[in-house]
């Protein structure tokens, strides 16, 4: 199975990640990832369509001390979640 | 574009996941569990001990044998999963994929496959199905083409003549049979006792012969028609039972054989030769050889145990332990047996008792968080006690039941198809959640399978084995000279069998 997991520059100091189709621990660890991965002030945009992950993800990063905003439903299925890195 | 380093991440994709544990009323603490798929409860001494490491470094020294064969470990935190993963690869163990989760039917996968506990050695099997197992497991593992099935697949292999696998509530189950001069499986098909539509149904016998040899070939034919027919519009419709439910068995068997490219042979012979659950000490095919099945009554075990039973299954046999889809472990090749029975005993282990140690079971409840105590696991424990407390041994044994207990209506612990079956629900009595269960009367598997009834609803867990003993008097008081206790039931009605479970003269 071919996987290749990329952040998307969708704007300034924006980023999205596409963790569809990924079953936990996938998507919380590509988010911890990408959050080591991206300068301070920037935002991340995560996307979702894994229920146990969009829940329990914004948790564990703000268990983490990261500021995470409320989880937004984009469409049947999936979920935004979006994390503003640690300043 | 950023790319993120994953590749030590990536070699585990398709192979390994965390479940989710954590449900509103769960009292444990444990956000995910880890499920060790074993296939067909193969598991050696060395293995088992990394296990207890497992469970003993991330799972505060607890584990549990699922009804499937596989080992679920709990409080498994996402960050420490690589590491997880990692030793478990270097095991040779992979886990579920636990993708029902996501909304809509997808993601589905082959769970692991049971299989006769004693394949290859107990005595008169009819055909050891461990190299079917063996290849068909190896084949689903981590192959991308059943990934994304419409849901789950489930397959059980029985050799040994009985229904030691429940081959009913599989979606396709081999059975060995002979005929004639011949040895093969005949099939079972379709069969779920979940909610989901078109609700719960017994696998149907397909009344064909396989031969050993195109085995293999039948099983991927099959869930290749579950992935590439089966429905994809609705979750509750994407089980291969719906599609057989619509489509019908011939039209199934006609799509079958189109694709093998041949006719499977009739078979009109009986299913099922016998009726065990491979209960305590048992003579081996292998001359002077024994196993020893021991009955832990839910599954779980500590760290500490395991490592003890893993050491004992070096010293009196040959390493070789199996875990059975009745939530027990088995040590193989034993020779001193009364030695290794006495050493059991210093660890804790019992073989004294009556066979509903050996046949009961209960689901995790208690992690799945749908539910308040009494939980499933406890509620076995409690009543199989409390039986042998006022009964002989021989009276229950000669009753010839099973008491499968599920903490929720979903069915887990296959609570539909034993002659006592208890389905949990919650209720409200002075604004307090309290835990009940539904008791049902009459299921079973192997040789004419059936249903059982739900004869009393929300009765409180802690009246559950007064109504047993309470039934169970009054089978032994008014049985024909030989019945079992699932005859008892059938042959009452539900307002009889109400009355039995309310008093000893009901």
């Amino acid at each position: 199975m071919e996987k290749k997991f990329n952040l998307q520059k969708i704007g300034e100091k924006r980023y999205s990640l596409d963790a569809r189709g990924l079953v936990c621990p996938y998507p919380q660890l590509l988010t911890m990832r990408a959050l080591g991965s991206l300068s301070s002030d920037d935002v991340l945009e995560v996307i979702l369509d894994n229920p146990p992950s969009v829940r329990d993800i914004p948790p564990a990063l703000r268990a983490k001390g990261y500021e995470v905003s409320e989880t937004e439903r984009v469409e049947k299925g999936t979920w935004k979640i979006v994390v503003q890195t640690k300043k | 574009m950023t790319t993120i380093a994953t590749a030590d991440l990536e070699r585990f994709i398709g192979r390994y996941s965390i479940g989710r544990d954590s449900n509103p009323l769960n009292p444990t603490e444990s956000l995910h569990f880890l499920r060790i798929k074993v296939p067909g409860g193969f598991i050696t001494s060395e293995q088992f001990r990394r296990v207890a490491d497992l469970a003993k470094t991330y799972g505060r020294g607890y584990a549990e044998i699922t009804d499937r064969q596989d080992i679920q470990l709990h409080w498994i935190e996402a960050e420490d999963a690589l590491e997880i993963f990692s030793v478990m690869a270097e095991l040779g163990f992979t886990t579920d994929m636990c993708g029902q989760s996501f909304s809509g039917a997808r993601y589905g996968d082959a769970r692991n496959i049971v299989l006769c506990p004693v394949s290859g050695v107990e005595k008169d099997e009819v055909l050891n199905g461990y190299p079917l197992m063996k290849k068909l497991s190896d084949f689903f593992t981590g192959n991308p083409d059943f990934m994304d099935m419409p849901r789950k697949f489930k397959f059980s292999i029985s050799g040994c003549g009985s229904d030691c696998t429940r081959a009913e509530i599989n979606d396709l189950a081999f059975v060995a049979v002979r005929k004639e001069d011949k040895i093969g499986f005949t099939l079972l098909a379709g069969g779920s006792i979940g909610a989901s539509l078109p609700g719960p149904r017994l696998a149907k016998p397909l009344g064909v012969f396989v031969k050993p040899e195109d085995a293999f070939d039948v099983a991927v034919a099959t869930i290749e028609i579950h992935r590439d027919y089966g429905n994809r519009e609705s979750k509750a419709k994407a089980r291969f039972k719906w599609l057989l439910e619509n489509w019908g068995l011939e039209k199934f068997l006609n799509v079958l054989e189109e694709k093998l490219g041949k006719t499977l042979e009739s078979y009109d012979g009986p299913v099922f030769l016998k009726q065990t659950n491979h209960e305590g000490v048992q003579p081996q095919s292998q001359e002077d050889y024994y196993y020893v099945n021991i009955p832990l009554m839910g599954g779980r075990l500590s760290s500490d145990a395991m490592v003890s039973l893993a050491n004992l299954a070096d010293e009196y046999g040959s390493g070789d332990l199996r875990l059975t889809p009745i939530q027990n472990i088995i040590i193989l090749n034993v020779k001193e047996k009364d030695m290794l029975l006495k050493r059991l005993e210093e660890v804790g282990f019992s073989l004294n008792g009556s066979k509903l140690r050996w046949t009961s079971m209960g689901c995790a409840s208690d992690f799945c968080g749908k539910t308040v105590r009494l939980h499933a696991k406890e509620i076995v424990r409690e009543i199989v006690s409390y039986l042998e407390k006022q009964f002989d041994n021989e009276l229950l044994d000669e009753a010839g039941f099973r008491i499968h207990v599920s903490g929720c209506p979903n069915n887990c612990c296959a609570n539909s198809i034993a002659e006592i079956g208890l389905a949990g629900k919650l209720i409200r009595e002075n604004g307090e959640r309290k835990q009940s269960y539904d008791i049902l009367l009459g299921g079973g598997f192997g040789q004419n399978p059936s249903l059982g009834r739900v004869i009393e609803m929300k009765v409180p867990a802690d009246k559950l084995k007064h109504k047993v003993e309470f039934l169970l008097r009054n089978y032994l008081k008014k049985r024909k000279q030989v019945e079992s206790l699932r005859e008892f039931c059938n042959r009452h009605t539900i307002e009889e069998l109400k009355s039995y479970l309310s008093s000893t003269d009901g």
